[in-house]
């Protein structure tokens, strides 16, 4: 399955053509951007780093978070496709794309937590330790997907 | 830019950063971690400062620059430490000349932020329309961010300058 993946057009023009590689990892690297930096500063704020800005105010950025997730989808889609074979069988590569689901599923948790707490009736005093709790985790997981996604390169 | 590469060969943090063969993933690393702070903080600082987000309130979101400046700092050191390791790469690459420029423009930009932009902001609330001074610093701010990991990323596939 994935050897017949390498051979699809999208995957050819990925691996063979000049700027197939390189546009793939630059969308890459700005959806990369947007989406963990979205989420960091989402979990540092929950985790009370930033006194004064609302948690809420998030409900509407992490929108934007899921958008360059979108991205990294599609542009990683294309990147593995381009090497499938390889990729499948990269410990670092299983570990970051298992970080990035587990970011991704928190990343909603936290979103329907954050629209309950944002409900309660004084909404600057409630964040609750079980919101708190999964920022940190989040916070690991999209720190493990960066330190996983670079060690494709060196670990296979 | 030639001659100042030329000068670090061989020197000894040079060849220390070419003989330690875990230090150049771990400055990846770094390097990454540090743009996911910079860009993160910068995405809600100017887009509340281009007037999105409303719900964000604009007289504090400069709370986030000091995770900004973090950001910037661990990727200063570590773009330092990349030059060293591989200076002849790094000093004719177009796209690292490039982007090299577009981080001082950036500065500027910022310079602008703190002395024309950021005072004003403390008296806005969330109605205030942003005024056209404040969304030319955002958007110049975003588009010079986003060429700057653009260049970075391409300098492997770009050629020599």
């Amino acid at each position: 399955m994935f050897a017949t993946l390498e051979t699809t057009e999208l995957a050819t023009w990925v691996a063979v053509s000049l700027w197939g590689y390189p546009i793939m990892l630059s969308l890459h690297v700005m959806g990369l951007a947007v989406v963990v930096g979205i989420f960091s500063m989402r979990d540092l704020c929950l985790l009370g780093l930033f006194p004064g800005i609302q948690p809420f105010a998030f409900l509407g950025l992490s929108k934007l978070g899921w958008v360059g997730f979108i991205v990294n989808a599609v542009s990683g889609f294309a990147l593995f496709a381009s090497q499938a074979t390889v990729f499948i069988t990269s410990v670092p590569f299983l570990v970051k794309i298992a970080c990035i689901v587990a970011g991704m599923v928190l990343a909603g948790v936290i979103q329907s937590h954050l629209r309950i707490e944002a409900g309660l009736s004084d909404p600057s005093v409630v964040i609750s330790k079980s919101t708190r709790i999964l920022a940190a985790i989040s916070l690991l997981f999209w720190l493990a997907a960066i330190i996983a996604g670079r060690l494709i390169a060196y670990i296979f | 830019m030639e001659a100042f590469a030329e000068s670090i060969v061989g020197g000894s943090l040079n060849v220390w950063i070419q003989a330690t063969y875990w230090l150049w993933p771990i400055m990846e690393i770094s390097h990454f971690i540090g743009l996911s702070l910079l860009l993160g903080g910068l995405l809600v600082i100017d887009l509340r400062m281009a007037g999105h987000f409303r719900s964000f309130d604009p007289t504090v979101t400069h709370r986030l620059l000091p995770f900004v400046l973090i950001g910037f700092g661990i990727n200063l050191l570590t773009g330092i430490l990349f030059f060293y390791g591989d200076p002849m790469r790094y000093s004719i690459n177009i796209g690292f000349q490039i982007k090299m420029g577009l981080v001082v423009l950036a500065g500027l930009n910022a310079v602008f932020y703190y002395w024309k932009v950021g005072p004003v902001m403390y008296c806005w609330d969330a109605n205030t329309p942003s005024p056209p001074i404040a969304k030319f610093v955002a958007y110049t701010s975003l588009a010079l961010w986003t060429g700057i990991l653009l260049c970075g990323r391409l300098i492997p596939y770009v050629g020599t300058g």
